[in-house]
């Protein structure tokens, strides 16, 4: 290989100090979770010991157990509000925004540019310039407690971002072929179903992963538009079990473990396509 | 297909819109749920918050309720902790921003490389970045625990430390810490961002620069560094805005304290709302954040089309 080649420098380089460069981000980026693993995987005894106890001597599951099935914080409801919160989210979003991308790829018309820019320019708010504003919105309208309230909330945040992306994927699909479709009597929705969708995959799947991920990570909204116990999701159920009474460490890694575990199977599956779509976009940007 | 003129002929009706309307329309209609969604959860609600930062209007005490003008504003310059804020925002922001550039870039380098188990590697470093804000913050609380947590421990068996540390809880050491969990968070975001960019240059580009006889570092200064350039400007300007926004880690971890030690203007602004329930100085707030953030966007697109231009 011809890196291996080259000046002494070059050598060192590719040898000792990528392996030990790899190892210490490896580590960088996991030890943490190992950490907070093992902590979940510990009896109350060895969690709170002086001097700290590194391993588990007896592995127990009894933090998950009692995480999933507590009733004060009960994690197997959280799991599956924030399931339900972020699906619905994931396939509204990326309905509306393939319509929307689709317009702003193909078509031209007045006021185009003025939607790019205001997807774009929305992207840059913050979540909690919305917090009160929306609040009074769901109250209002009676959405509190409701995962209505979460999922219309979430749009803000999830659309603006795929639809942008959106329209950077189709962009890159020639005209051509939906017009060769048209001119062969499809009508334009279609056209779009069934030559430009197909082409886009991997792209509409990426944008339809970020905003599972990005719902499913959602705090701000979770916490201020539901009150009950068994309205919350994952996330605003961890951070409800921290406040709650003096902060269980075992149950709460054992949630912290279970709310990681969905997202980090996605996004392991997926990463390659995000990564470039993100690339992608933030070029054109 | 014995009378293929007559087809023709028949076929074409005049159409009761021209197709160029038609398109237009279409276009239009394709939008409409987009819009709706935008419009129903971000326009509107900023149109709201302007309104009700004109308002005295504290949840919990519904007889105050009444129209104060720009009294909320006045308030807002002579707030010393939403100053506060503001300095410490941009402590916040330059301390995570720069650290996640340099952690980044090394580890982009790193997963350049050719080497067994490139893919897993690099599946494992992106972890930090897609976890939910909030675990990351338990994570992170629970290596910092004074008497249970890891890193007391290890430093103190390193001889390093001599007595256990109350991260969070020290003024002093608060800032540093939260900065550190975010950095740990956004590394990930960094070297992806390079990383594509790394794989976007050419190879015949080094090999030439290889046999004109320029060194690693060189190479390094002449090629790697001007060819990024773009996409790291991209990629610096959207964690700064990112960075500002971001309010989840500091919330959960120390809620802005102690003392306003870690507050910075985005969590001020939820506490106002979430803490205090006082709508109308937590919507002035708001108000106030979104035209810093507005400046920002204009000044990143400004930038950005710059970059497009030249490239």
């Amino acid at each position: 290989m011809s890196r291996r080649s080259g000046s002494p420098a070059e050598r060192i380089l590719g040898g000792p100090v990528l392996w030990v460069g790899i190892a210490l981000l490896t580590a960088f980026a996991l030890a943490p979770f190992v950490w907070v693993f093992l902590t979940s995987l510990k009896t109350r005894q060895e969690l709170y010991a002086t001097p700290l106890v590194y391993l588990p001597g007896t592995l127990t599951v009894a933090n998950y157990v009692d995480a999933w099935t507590s009733r004060l914080t009960p994690f197997s409801r959280f799991f599956a509000n924030s399931l339900w919160v972020s699906s619905v989210t994931m396939v509204a979003t990326t309905a509306i925004s393939i319509l929307a991308g689709y317009a702003l790829a193909r078509f031209r018309f007045f006021g185009r540019q003025a939607f790019l820019l205001v997807f774009l320019a929305t992207q840059m708010f913050p979540a909690v310039l919305l917090i009160a504003p929306l609040l009074s919105q769901w109250h209002a309208l009676g959405l509190i407690d409701t995962y209505q309230a979460l999922i219309y909330s979430n749009f803000s945040f999830t659309v603006p971002f795929t639809v942008w992306m959106l329209v950077g994927y189709f962009d890159s699909i020639p005209r051509e072929l939906e017009e060769s479709a048209m001119i062969d009597g499809c009508s334009r929705f279609g056209a779009l179903c069934r030559v430009i969708l197909p082409l886009a995959a991997p792209g509409v799947a990426a944008t339809a992963i970020f905003a599972f991920v990005s719902s499913w990570s959602e705090l701000l909204f979770a916490i201020t538009f539901t009150s009950q116990t068994e309205m919350r999701t994952l996330s605003a159920g961890l951070l409800f079990m921290v406040g709650q009474y003096e902060i269980q460490w075992g149950q709460l890694s054992a949630g912290v473990i279970i709310s990681t575990l969905p997202v980090a199977v996605l996004f392991t599956y997926l990463q390659r396509h995000l990564i470039r779509g993100l690339a992608a976009g933030a070029v054109k940007g | 297909m014995s009378y293929p003129e007559a087809t023709v002929a028949a076929a074409v009706p005049r159409p009761l819109i021209s197709r160029r309307a038609r398109e237009i329309l279409t276009g239009y209609a394709y939008l409409v749920p987009a819009a709706v969604c935008l419009g129903g959860t971000i326009l509107f609600p900023i149109l709201k918050a302007i309104h009700m930062s004109l308002y005295n209007h504290v949840l919990i005490r519904p007889q105050e309720y009444a129209f104060i003008g720009l009294g909320n504003y006045v308030r807002v310059l002579r707030d010393e902790v939403f100053w506060l804020s503001l300095w410490n925002s941009a402590v916040w922001v330059f301390g995570s921003v720069s650290l996640q550039f340099v952690g980044g870039f090394a580890a982009a380098l790193l997963l350049h490389q050719g080497f067994r188990g490139r893919a897993a590697v690099r599946t494992v470093t992106l972890i930090p970045w897609i976890i939910p804000g909030v675990v990351v913050a338990l994570v992170w609380e629970w290596l910092y625990q004074p008497n249970y947590g890891v890193l007391n421990d290890l430093l103190l068996r390193a001889g390093i430390l001599r007595e256990r540390v109350a991260w969070l809880s020290d003024p002093a050491l608060a800032m540093p810490a939260v900065i550190a969990a975010n950095v740990w968070r956004g590394v990930p975001f960094f070297a992806i961002m390079l990383l594509a960019g790394l794989q976007a240059i050419p190879d015949e580009l080094y090999e030439a620069a290889r046999v004109d006889g320029a060194s690693v570092v060189g190479r390094f200064r002449h090629i790697t560094v001007p060819l990024l350039r773009p996409i790291i400007v991209v990629a610096t300007a959207t964690r700064i805005i990112w960075t500002f926004n971001y309010a989840d880690l500091i919330f959960v971890m120390t809620s802005g304290g102690p003392a306003n030690a870690t507050q910075i203007t985005s969590t001020y602004t939820l506490l106002q709302a979430y803490s205090n329930l006082d709508f109308g100085y937590a919507a002035t707030l708001s108000v106030v954040l979104l035209v810093i953030m507005l400046a920002f966007t204009i000044l990143y697109l400004r930038v950005t089309r710059g970059i497009e231009s030249v490239s």
